[in-house]
């Protein structure tokens, strides 16, 4: 399966890049947003069915219950110092490395949103750093999973109820959908504001 | 992104879904494998389409990358050092 995917990214980015810089076929957005939303609704509503399927998907998932809530604000401040650590090792601005790792992998937030913040040098690196979060999670999932059965959730951040999503469906089970899509959106709910927040403090 | 329509139109699709299939439960069994990975491949194509036109992200990489990658490793084994402490205090 993630060799498919894998190849799937290749052929995407060399699509892309071919299209963008060459050809100029068609709009980029028609494949980046439209094909890409469209396709993950219908991923959604699939993955959706197969979880009211799964009797036992359900019977797991009620057993953990709201304690699932409770992981994203793990994930937060887990990342949170993570940059404050990473900071420090690179000697850059710590409160900026914090903003960078408040991303939380939602690359096209975090970007614009740090540049604006915290210039454009650190907006750049926000940019880069929350998009290798995406792409390492997508990459390592297989990995990841035999050491712990959440840490592709823990991984993907705020990319957990969308990129990442279906990767993690196949190697972690059905039951983690709720899991997955709700660390997701709560992390990507409070991305700006936890940004936001560390600028003001300084 | 973070409009709401777009929370609305990921969500309500997945709530439907669910629906669906509990309603669906005590029917013959459904495949729904083979469609789930096509869709999948198309939404990481769309996935790579998206870096791949993205010269932006392109050039920054090389100046960048290299504080990006530590910054992003970090908050990966980060992130799952402390989902894994937390699950043991939350015991789930």
């Amino acid at each position: 399966m993630i060799k498919y995917v894998l190849a799937a990214l290749a052929l995407g980015a060399a699509a892309g890049y071919l299209n963008n810089n060459f050809l100029n076929a068609i709009p980029n957005a028609l494949v980046s947003d439209q094909l890409f939303n469209l396709s993950l609704i219908v991923l959604l509503f699939v993955f959706g069915v197969s979880f009211g399927l799964d009797k036992d998907a359900m019977d797991k998932m009620k057993r953990t219950g709201l304690k699932i809530l409770a992981f994203p604000l793990f994930v937060a401040l887990g990342s949170l110092s993570a940059g404050l650590v990473g900071g420090l090792i690179l000697r850059i601005n710590v409160a900026g490395a914090m903003a960078i790792s408040a991303g939380y992998g939602w690359y096209t937030l975090s970007g614009p949103l740090i540049g604006q913040l915290f210039g454009a040098e650190l907006g750049t690196l926000g940019f880069a750093a929350n998009f290798l979060r995406e792409l390492l999670t997508i990459t390592a999932i297989p990995l990841m999973v035999k050491l712990d059965k959440y840490a592709p959730v823990a991984s993907g951040g705020a990319t957990t109820m969308d990129t990442t999503l279906p990767v993690i469906m196949r190697y972690c089970g059905d039951d983690m959908l709720i899991a997955a899509f709700s660390n997701g959106l709560i992390l990507t709910l409070i991305a700006p504001f936890t940004i936001i927040a560390i600028a003001s403090l300084i | 992104m973070l409009n709401p329509i777009t929370l609305l139109s990921l969500t309500v699709p997945l709530a439907v879904g669910i629906l669906l299939g509990y309603l669906l439960r005590n029917r013959k069994r459904i495949k729904l494998d083979k469609v789930s990975l096509a869709v999948i491949i198309i939404l990481i194509f769309s996935l790579g389409f998206s870096i791949g036109s993205n010269n932006e992200l392109l050039n920054a990489m090389p100046r960048v990358g290299f504080n990006a990658l530590i910054i992003s490793v970090l908050t990966i084994l980060f992130s799952i050092a402390f989902v894994k402490a937390g699950k043991r205090m939350v015991k789930a």
